[in-house]
Parts: structure tokens; sequence; C-alpha cells
């Protein structure tokens, strides 16, 4: 519960209000002051093709090295032109700051030759405050 | 007497037409906030065909045709390729192939075809086209059946 409270207080201080429009993925740039080991940053997905399709989302280092972020979907299946927030809970590793990349990416088509993957990614710089 | 009401008469109909009058400059403000946005979305993928010499599998072959991606961004973003990483080859093929894929744009923003990331400053639509070479070399060559490579098109 303490936990939940102290995770609440950090989104609440690190994100503006955000819409969820119909976009690939709302916000892509964010700042978030955390007091704990880690910070949260709230996505919002969006299907922008008028067929529903699967997505994942995935968390980057600097360098595209995977992140052991904990997702909250990680993977989901998206309407036609809906969207869908996501939680993404960020460990600081014993670092004062963290830049990730969260980024949303659709499911090729199958059974192409050449398949194109689309991934649209955020930048969020993560403060811990002590 | 008569002449009191009606200055009495004229100043209230001066009083209420003062009092409608200030009723119609309100002001409503309206706020908004367009954040850094960017989305694809793919219209089509795209086909290789190989070369007569057989060292080279690419979109750019004759037959072959690039994959499509509508782009639209507020611009602040930027739009890049990653390297192949996930292909499929027929058994018969062991020979080492060197995936290039690369993008071009035409819309809002002219970029020539590039491997490198590209910033897209401005807003506006485009239309992007994703292309994909494979090339073995030496004495090395396709071999007969299917290949399939995955190309990532990030914008951030």
């Amino acid at each position: 519960m303490k936990y939940a409270r102290i995770l609440a207080t950090a989104l609440a201080v690190g994100l503006p209000t955000i819409a969820a429009e119909a976009q690939s993925m709302s916000p892509m740039r964010g700042e978030v002051n955390s007091f704990t080991d880690v910070f949260a940053v709230r996505v919002f997905p969006a299907n922008p093709y008028d067929q529903k399709i699967k997505v994942e989302i995935h968390v980057y280092d600097q360098d595209f090295q995977p992140v052991n972020a904990r997702i909250a979907p990680g993977t989901f299946q998206l309407a036609a032109q809906a969207s869908r927030p996501v939680l993404v809970v960020v460990p600081f590793d014993g670092a004062a700051e963290r830049k990730v990349r969260i980024c949303t990416e659709s499911i090729p088509f199958p059974n192409q030759q050449t398949q194109i993957r689309a991934q649209i990614c955020g930048k969020f710089f993560g403060h811990r405050k002590f | 007497m008569k002449l009191f009401r009606t200055a009495f008469g004229a100043a209230l109909l001066v009083a209420c037409l003062d009092h409608a009058a200030m009723a119609t400059t309100q002001n409503v403000i309206f706020n908004g906030t367009v954040t850094a946005t960017c989305t694809l979305v793919v219209a089509t993928n795209g086909t290789m065909t190989v070369s007569p010499d057989l060292q080279s599998l690419s979109s750019h072959n004759s037959g072959g045709s690039a994959g499509t991606v509508t782009l639209t961004t507020t611009g602040g973003v930027s739009l890049s390729v990653d390297p192949v990483t996930t292909t499929t080859a027929p058994a018969a093929d062991s020979t080492a192939t060197t995936w290039t894929p690369t993008y071009s744009t035409s819309g809002a923003h002219t970029i020539a075809e590039t491997g490198a990331a590209t910033a897209l400053t401005i807003p506006g639509a485009d239309l992007v086209s994703v292309h994909l070479a494979g090339t073995k070399g030496g004495s090395n060559r396709f071999a007969s059946g299917n290949y399939q490579a995955t190309v990532t098109l990030r914008c951030e």
C-alpha cells in the first residue's frame, strides 16, 4: 500500500495530464521525479489502422539494450483506432538518474518476403530524489 | 412632473442598455498542448528479387518493390532503420549474407535514400519507402527457396 502511494506520487509529480488520442504512442518525451528506487511512466499506445493489431511494449536503455522494467501489459491486442494506457515501472539500478526508451512495436503482417516492423519510441528521463 | 417622469424613464432605459452591453463581452479562453508525436502505418511490405549473377537479393532489383509506410508527425522526432537481425533462408543457403536496409521519404520531408537516422524537424505527412538489399561476396550465391527478412523502421 505504501509502495502504491509512493508510486502514485511519483507519477503525479513527474508527468503532466496526458490525453489519450489516436496516436501511435503518447507522450514521446517525459521527465519523472521519483522518491523511490524506481520511476513510473504511463504511455498510451494507439492503433492507427482500421483493423485489430498485436502490440508489444519494450524498454531499452540509451544503447538499445533491454531494460528489466515492469510493463503492464507488455503484449496486447488493440482494436482499430483504439488506444489504451500501459504502465511502465523502470528501476534506477542504483543510479541517480536514468534515460530509457519506451517503444511500441507493431507485429508485422505474416507471410510477406520483406516485413516491416514499425517502432515508435519515446524518450524518458527519470530523476531519483533523495 | 411630466418632465421628471420622462427624465426618469430615459435614465432607466440607458441603465438597462448599458447592463445588456456588458453581458456580451465575456471572453472564453481555450488552451491546448500538442506534444511530439509520430505515427507509422505500414501500407505495403516489400518484395526482393534476385540479380542475374545470384549475388544480390534486393528490392532494388528488377521486379522487386519497396515496402511503403505512411508517416505523420508533429516534428521534433527522428527516423531510422535498424540493422536486420531476423531473417529466414532456405536450408540450401549456408553462406553469409550482408543485409542493408535503407529508406527514403517524400512529402513534407524529402530524404534521399539512406540508412542513417534523419531528424524530422517540421510537422507533416510523408510516404516512406523502405528498401532491403542482401548481398553475397566471393563465389557465394543465393540458393533457390524462400527468403524472409524483417526491417524495423523507428520513429523516436
